[in-house]
């Protein structure tokens, strides 16, 4: 155990935004307990600026957690043009689908596609399993 | 090996792609051509078939339909769900069952492409065929919507790539493509940079303005950074539009708390070129369901029925009902509330007995009190789907199976209640 374990990993908040992705519904169609669907759906795209704020490399994974859930998932860089710090993306999943509040508010219909996590280092733990989730 | 020289459907999304060749070996699908990639996982098969269990042991056909018969009869409230991945006759028996059991009846509309769907069969909003887009559209806004990624080929069979009646030139030079979204998409990408219109989230209601503002020759106003000259250039490409498109997804529905916004612009859209708007239904047939429960209740989800009266509101949608635990009982069939909804919202399923109707396991059966498999449309079992333009589909069917067709099962269990 190396002495980074015993210090508190920064914190950060973000604000998650949901998307679809072909490569992920083709993996979901084939099998939603697959290792490709969880490969494929357990992940956040951060800015580069994200990913030096919460002290982790790309590939690392994180820890998301809000009042409705907690989830581990892989880090990674959006690679878009535009900054985005502040603001992370994550494919419409149950990865996702864990973190979403469940108030729905005047239209009654949950925020899927926007809502807060507080986010940080898992220190090497696995990402979540989707046998884990249900 | 025989090449069948039919054409079929796709039922893998609502653009029911129907120019699917495929050729069989000793009876089972051997190849599936023109699909796309996500047509083609589908078409071939989930690799967990769901299996007919009551409470976890499997047994037969007609011990877990009797099983979920009897779950119904003696639910007070039960609730009946799902619906999108399911033939029209299956959700018609839904609906039978439903006003038989006096129950709750919704579909995943209830959380997506719902609020489009409902103005435009209430008259409120312009609509046109894929067929219509295919032959005139010359300016096409994709807003909040990335079929690049959820519809894969609907540029290319429909919206952008193909040449049409009118629009014999193609993407190259008789159609604009715009895309309106708050990240840069894959189909933001094939849009360009002139093309694209990035939006913080929850804009689009201000854009919406802003929009309307151009299009009548004033300065647009926004509280967030937006680059005038680009907007007024946008005002002007679609003033010009002989027959303009919106393909409104869920980015843009989510983003609005009332359609007043989108009826303002579709209105002076309409005052100076010629718009129209399709819902980026996502799921095969759920636009066929928003048509079969409007046909018998005059709404198109969130209904409840009560000794023969229908009740409708947002206190009937399924995320409320399973919120405030109204209900003792739910079948679902063709969806997957575990994986597509909010994980505090669905927990609730597991506290009632659940019925699952599936041609996969899905996380939801892993829950399941009773889980029966049926056929999958469009390849073991044939029927009607509705696609995501409000066009009516025939699905036939590509091989035999002994699965009952998810018609079949609903049919059975209503006449067993
Ligand atoms: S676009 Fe949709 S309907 Fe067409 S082949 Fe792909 S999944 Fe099937």
């Amino acid at each position: 155990m190396g002495f980074g374990q015993f210090l508190s990993a920064p914190e950060t908040k973000l604000r998650i935004v949901t998307y679809r992705d072909v490569f992920q519904d083709s993996a979901k169609v084939v099998s939603i307990f697959g290792e490709d669907y969880e490969k494929l759906s357990a992940v956040i795209k951060l800015d580069p600026k994200d990913i030096s704020k919460l002290a982790i490399k790309e590939g690392d994974t994180l820890i998301l957690k809000n009042s409705s859930g907690k989830v581990i998932v892989k880090a990674l860089n959006s690679g878009y043009d535009n900054p985005h710090t502040g603001t992370a993306y994550m494919v419409n999943s149950p990865w996702s689908n864990s973190l979403v509040p469940e108030d729905s508010g005047v239209t009654g219909v949950p925020d899927f596609k926007d809502f807060e996590v507080i986010a940080s280092s898992a220190k090497g733990e696995k990402v979540t399993g989707i046998k884990e989730i249900i | 090996m025989k090449l069948d020289n039919d054409y079929y459907v796709c039922t893998g999304c609502a653009l029911l792609c129907d120019d699917i060749g495929v050729e069989l070996e000793g009876g089972k699908l051997n190849k599936v051509h023109t699909a796309c990639r996500k047509g083609f996982a589908f078409m071939k098969g989930c690799s967990n078939p769901m299996e007919c269990t009551v409470n976890g042991e499997r047994t037969d056909m007609d011990s877990s339909i009797k099983e979920a018969a009897s779950i119904l009869k003696n639910a007070e409230r039960p609730l009946i769900f799902g619906h999108a991945n399911s033939s029209s006759g299956a959700q018609k028996k839904a609906i039978d069952i439903a006003r038989k059991t006096n129950g709750f009846i919704d579909d995943t509309s209830s959380f997506c492409q719902g609020p489009m769907v409902e103005a435009i069969m209430e008259g409120k909003l312009k609509t046109c065929t894929l067929d219509d887009v295919r032959h005139k559209a010359d300016v096409i806004i994709y807003w909040g919507a990335d079929p690049a990624n959820s519809h894969p080929r609907h540029m290319s069979r429909y919206s952008y790539f193909p040449r049409g009646k009118e629009r014999q030139r193609g993407w190259e030079e008789d159609r604009t493509a715009i895309t309106i979204d708050v990240r840069k998409s894959d189909t933001a990408e094939i849009c360009g940079q002139n093309g694209f219109y990035q939006i913080p989230v929850k804009g689009d209601a201000e854009f919406m303005d802003a929009m309307v503002s151009a299009l009548s020759g004033k300065i647009p106003k926004t509280s967030y950074d937006l680059d005038k000259k680009k907007l007024l250039e946008l005002a002007s490409i679609l003033k010009k539009a002989k027959f303009g498109v919106i393909f409104a997804g869920l980015g843009m529905v989510y983003a609005l708390d009332d359609r007043e916004p989108l009826y303002k612009l579709m209105d002076k859209l309409n005052s100076v070129s010629s718009f129209h708007l399709i819902p980026m239904a996502g799921h095969y047939n759920m636009r066929g369901f928003n048509q079969n429960l409007f046909e018998e209740t005059g709404y198109i989800n969130r209904v409840k029925f009560s000794s023969g009266e229908v009740l409708h509101g947002p206190e009937y949608s399924v995320v409320e009902v399973l919120r405030q635990k109204a209900v003792d009982a739910a079948l679902v069939i063709g969806a997957d509330p575990l994986s597509s909804l909010p994980r505090s919202v669905v927990r609730y399923l597991e506290k009632i007995p659940l019925i699952v109707i599936d041609p996969c396991q899905t996380l939801t059966s892993a829950k399941a009190n009773v889980t029966i498999p049926c056929g999958l449309v469009g390849v073991e079992t044939g029927g009607s789907a509705v696609r995501m333009d409000g066009v009516e589909i025939e699905v036939k069917q590509i091989v035999d199976t002994d699965r009952l067709s998810d018609e079949e099962i609903m049919t059975r269990i209503s006449e067993a209640l």
